[in-house]
């Protein structure tokens, strides 16, 4: 119980920053919000990718695209507390070394989770149709949280690694758009040509968006394989990020 | 059993740079123990080890029979740690920081808001509790770090320059509830710290650090009187280099200042004074001004080390560590 209290307490602490500091929260969203109105708009009347219906088809991508970024940049905030005291003042404290990237991992998620209820609900404006059952919307929610937790890992291991605000942020662009369009986020993975597909196949994205998509769009509950693979990325992340976080002081 | 024993402790960063060279030190429980030293001496990769951050390269560290290494756990239970560095969360307010730590350090849930309350009272906070620490002074920063570090009462506090960059009224404002927790608690307070003053007025007993190892140890006033000097400093009418000449003859080593002021070495200053006055009177040669001056810990680094800690390193240090928590407060 007390394991899981130094967690929680990390996680409150980030929706305390939030809620002094919500501006992160709409600046972030204006991207995404341009994506599906505009581009999803404009995409639906030009091509045809054999999809139904293109909004409704790339918001869960662009949800992740959004979270997924947010969740990536977390990781400024560890450099910062690094040059600060706060990273010592942890690592010197009785909660163990796994809480505190766990903790900071789902802190971030949940703070890049919020873009979930902004996508779908602009998405919804311009006239996508999503499910109405309230519980797969709150279990798309979780899987959100899930899939940014694995992100937000590698975010911190980013962090350890390299250090000063610049190396990060580079870092950082050079993995989060590759890992957008090398997935099934905006266009389906049979249309993809082979070499891409291979890496779309490995992209833990494609498999967040498959989720999302079958539980959101098609009320679909067959997610195990998805969730799995997802599982497995958390687990990696997380391990390699506890690994590594001892680098991030010395 | 001692609060911290280091033996033999050496470390070695990955750049090759010797940071510890084989120090040995031991605090004995209750004190309050300072660790003198310029910056770079070593003081804060001691304290980061002792704190179970990192790891040293060779020797060990126990804290109240703990071993830094196997029991680390059971030794970040026992402290109250503030880094030299902020270590709060410049976006929460001053009681949110202190619940979120609370919670950090186990606290339980029943007895957490009073031990919160009790804390910020105690520091004096109780009226900015819900002020955003991005606000705040640097005094009211480190009062916060401090009162957040004893909320788990803990028997060893560990300080690393605990009042760098605070004006003189917050330093001893600082200072009182520090000492005021210890004698109310018999708790150890070790420190590091680059400022004279402070290792003499507040700790019991002092370590003088350099260059990664330990260079002398004691009370303030032991090391003063081991290794320090008084002076007799003079201002005579006339001829300076005849009354170098008579104090030489006397057996003094002598010199004198760019300022026209004769200053002379002496073990018993207060019994010396009237006997070089009257020794010079006799020779003709009158004493304008006389003064005495007590050795100091600094004379005490300057006699071990062969320098001073120089003023403009410190002025330095504490000029990036303003614009560090400057950057902190605008958040980057």
């Amino acid at each position: 119980m007390k394991t899981f209290e130094s967690i929680l307490a990390l996680v409150e602490m980030e929706l305390r920053r939030l809620k002094h500091d919500p501006i992160e929260i709409i600046t972030r969203a204006i991207q995404p919000i341009l994506w599906v109105t505009v581009f999803g708009i404009v995409m639906a009347h030009r091509v045809a990718l054999g999809v139904q219906d293109y909004i409704s088809f790339i918001a869960p991508g662009v949800v992740f695209q959004s979270a997924t970024f947010m969740a990536l940049a977390y990781g400024i905030m560890m450099v910062f507390e690094r040059e600060s005291g706060v990273l010592k003042k942890l690592l010197s404290s009785p909660i163990p070394r796994v809480n505190i990237v766990i903790g900071r991992s789902l802190a971030g998620a949940v703070r890049a989770s919020t873009q979930y209820i902004i996508v779908l609900a602009s998405a919804a404006l311009v006239g996508a149709k999503f499910t109405s059952n309230p519980l797969l919307l709150i279990a798309s929610y979780i899987i959100v949280i899930y899939v940014c937790t694995g992100f937000t890992a590698i975010s911190i291991l980013a962090a350890s690694l390299m250090k000063t605000r610049e190396r990060f942020m580079g870092i950082v662009g050079a993995i989060s758009m590759p890992l957008f369009f090398a997935s099934n986020a905006l266009y389906p993975i049979d249309i993809m040509p082979e070499a891409l597909k291979v890496f779309a196949l490995l992209n833990p994205l494609t498999y967040a968006v498959d989720i999302l998509r079958k539980l959101v769009l098609y009320n679909e509950l067959d997610v195990l394989i998805d969730l799995l693979a997802l599982t497995i990325f958390n687990i990696i992340s997380l391990a390699i990020a506890v690994k590594e976080l001892n680098k991030i002081i010395e | 059993m001692f609060a911290i024993e280091v033996r033999d402790l050496v470390k070695v960063y990955s750049g090759g740079v010797v940071a510890l060279n084989g120090v040995n030190l031991v605090v004995d429980e209750g004190v309050s123990h300072a660790i003198l030293g310029p910056n770079g001496a070593g003081k804060t990769t001691l304290i980061r080890i002792i704190t179970t951050q990192i790891k040293p390269t060779k020797g060990s560290v126990k804290v109240f029979g703990f071993d830094i290494m196997s029991q680390g756990g059971r030794v970040r239970g026992l402290i109250g740690y503030v880094p030299q560095e902020m270590s709060l969360w410049t976006e929460l307010t001053g009681y949110e920081n202190a619940l979120i730590y609370a919670k950090i350090y186990g606290i339980e849930s029943s007895k957490r808001a009073e031990v919160i309350e009790d804390v910020l009272e105690f520091m004096g906070l109780k009226e900015v509790e819900k002020r955003l620490v991005k606000t705040y002074s640097g005094g009211m920063i480190r009062r916060l770090e401090i009162a957040i570090a004893l909320m788990c009462r803990p028997k060893l506090l560990i300080l690393d320059e605990p009042t760098i960059g605070l004006d003189p009224r917050a330093r001893m404002l600082v200072w009182e509830r520090l000492l005021a927790y210890k004698k109310e608690f018999g708790s150890t307070i070790f420190f590091a710290t680059h400022y004279m003053d402070e290792a003499d007025k507040y700790a019991d007993k002092v370590s003088l650090i350099d260059r990664g190892r330990i260079v002398a140890e004691g009370t303030s006033s032991e090391l003063k009187k081991i290794y320090g000097v008084d002076k007799i400093v003079l201002r005579v009418v006339g001829d300076m280099e005849k009354a170098r000449k008579v104090l030489q003859e006397f057996g003094f080593d002598v010199s004198i200042s760019n300022n026209g002021e004769v200053s002379m070495a002496v073990k018993d200053p207060a019994i010396m004074l009237p006997k070089v006055i009257e020794g010079l009177y006799s020779m003709g040669i009158a004493v304008l001004e006389a003064r005495v001056v007590e050795a100091s810990l600094d004379d005490v680094f300057i006699k071990l080390t062969g320098k001073g800690i120089s003023e403009e390193e410190e002025r330095e240090l504490i000029r990036d560590i303003l614009s560090t928590r400057r950057m902190i407060r605008r958040g980057g």
